[in-house]
């Protein structure tokens, strides 16, 4: 294994939004470091702020302290540089696949005629070709976030973030997407931030898996998952999985949280 | 029991769906046929009425003095002259209007300040009725085509505006915020998110624009004029030559349904990734 060194380093960061009844601190003193190639899925209770750190890293927002390193520079945000995939594919319904695929290179001003020849190939790539003219009203969930994948990836960006990118499609198509997207990460040597409330995929495609308590999110445990499997399915039969599955769970807590809110239940 | 419950229920299915067959007459030329067939039972009775003497000719005219007066005036080119006239003044409006709106209520997306502090008077003037302009319009303008058309652009841009700016503030923002993490500027993002979003909602006042660009016409010769069907309304009624009224109403008429269908086809045109869910209607 070549020695790993850190890519993106986030440090410190707190954020709060107002709310009904005062402020809320969704982060607070949130660190973590990403390393080169890495994949890194981050789990946690719903609602701690999973996606607040990724509009802070895209640059949607900007966090109340704290500081984001970029391959040791400090830098504001990974703006224009972070390939951003949510669980809404986003394809605009005005264009069609083609013009979708190319709507990062377009707003980069990379010349027309070469964009048309980059999204051809990927679209090839990604199995896609025949579908250039197609509008998006017309494909499957599936074909759909494929469209956005490829969307993505086609920037080249330096970090991927997925926000569950594919927990609004039906387990199987979650599947074949899962080995996609981890082939093409491999393919095109992308370093991937995904964000998921599913255990197993979690484990299935990544490296490490942060964990974070619930709000205000701070990074409660790191796991090095070391499945070596060629794909995730075949990371499911691996004997390892399990064992990194029921750890999670135990990690997250899930018979206190069922407990809390039995709570809450009763006492209102 | 619990077996026979899904066998139950796909029979009801059946049964249902049989009921909801379309009768014979529910195609394009079916419809077509009764559509006709209800016009001329409507002209028949109103001229048999005429005839027999249950109501009065002077006070509604009569069908068949209104057709042989619109072929006279066709002949002698006087009703096509008057049409186009109101016509050229209408889309004039209605262009001017339409785009101008358009552009200011998009315009205003890129600051929500000047938006916000321009909202009470854009909804001031718009709950004016802006027919009560037409006089001062006269006034400024003349009684010549320009007045006509200033009056249809009061009318149509107001509409244009408002509809333009509500869609632009109602544009996905998470298409926006897809685009700011790719890095687009605002510009970019205004034109590439934020107003092929606002497309279907514009198009849609067109509908609206199009009828308001020949009222404004209309009531522009009704005030002061020489020409256009307006006018030729206007003087007919005024002699009580009903048939001549009618002439001008029904061209009118057939006027706004030509161009209503135009719009439709501009629609096609502009949006071909709506028309794609319009195929395939609910059927309750």
């Amino acid at each position: 294994m070549q020695p790993t060194s850190v890519q993106l380093s986030v440090k410190n960061i707190r954020k709060a939004f107002a709310g009904k009844n005062g402020e809320v601190q969704v982060l607070e003193d949130l660190s973590f470091n990403i390393n080169e190639r890495d994949f890194v899925s981050i789990i946690g209770p719903s609602g701690c702020g999973k996606t607040t750190i990724f509009n802070i890293i895209a640059g949607l927002l900007e966090p109340d302290s704290g500081t984001i390193n970029f391959r040791g520079e400090e830098i504001e945000s990974l703006r224009g540089r972070v390939g951003y995939m949510m669980q809404k594919d986003l394809l605009f319904p005005w264009r069609t696949v083609l013009g979708n695929v190319m709507l990062g290179l377009e707003t980069r001003g990379v010349d027309p005629g070469k964009a048309v020849d980059r999204a051809r190939t990927y679209l090839q790539q990604f199995g896609l070709s025949g579908f250039e003219n197609a509008y998006p009203k017309m494909l499957s969930g599936g074909m759909r976030q494929r469209v956005a994948l490829i969307r993505t990836l086609i920037m080249d960006p330096d970090i991927l973030l997925l926000d569950e990118p594919f927990s609004a499609l039906d387990y199987q198509t979650r599947l074949y997407l899962e080995g996609v997207l981890k082939e093409a990460v491999e393919t095109y040597n992308k370093t991937v931030i995904l964000v998921t409330h599913d255990i197993d995929e979690a484990v299935a495609l990544s490296k490490r898996v942060v964990v974070l308590s619930g709000r205000p999110a701070r990074v409660k445990t790191v796991h090095d998952i070391e499945i070596d499997a060629r794909s995730p399915i075949a990371a499911r039969s691996d004997n390892r999985f399990s064992g990194y599955f029921h750890a999670l769970c135990a990690e997250l807590d899930i018979q206190t949280e069922a407990k809390t809110e039995a709570q809450t239940e009763a006492t209102s | 029991m619990t077996l026979a419950m899904p066998n139950s229920t796909t029979k009801t299915k059946r049964k249902t769906r049989r009921s909801r067959r379309r009768p014979v007459f529910d195609t394009t030329l079916g419809r077509a046929a009764l559509q006709a067939l209800a016009v001329i039972v409507f002209f028949a009775l109103w001229e048999l009425g005429v005839r027999v003497g249950w109501i009065s000719s002077f006070l509604v005219g009569s069908p068949s003095g209104i057709f042989s007066l619109a072929y006279k005036m066709t002949m002698s080119g006087d009703l096509l002259s008057d049409t186009w006239y109101t016509l050229f003044e209408a889309i004039l409006g209605f262009v001017i209007g339409t785009i101008l709106g358009s552009l200011i209520g998009l315009a205003l997306w890129y600051s929500a300040f000047v938006a916000r502090l321009v909202e009470p008077f854009i909804i001031a003037i718009n709950s004016v009725p802006k027919i009560a302009f037409a006089p001062i319009i006269i006034l400024w303008f003349g009684t010549g085509l320009v007045s006509k058309v200033a009056l249809s652009v009061s009318l149509t841009a107001i509409v244009a505006l408002i509809a333009a700016y509500q869609a632009a503030k109602d544009a996905d923002t998470d298409l926006q915020s897809l685009m700011v993490s790719m890095g687009a500027t605002k510009h970019q993002i205004f034109y590439k998110a934020v107003v092929p979003s606002t497309l279907p909602s514009i198009i849609a006042t067109f509908r609206i624009n199009i009828g308001f660009g020949l009222v404004g016409a209309v009531v522009g010769e009704f005030i002061s004029s020489q020409r256009g069907l307006g006018h030729m309304i206007y003087s007919a009624s005024s002699l009580y030559d009903l048939n001549s009224v009618w002439v001008g109403l029904f061209t009118l008429m057939i006027m706004g349904f030509i161009l209503y269908y135009v719009i439709d086809i501009i629609e096609r045109a502009m949006l071909p990734w709506k028309l794609l869910t319009t195929s395939h209607q609910l059927q309750v």
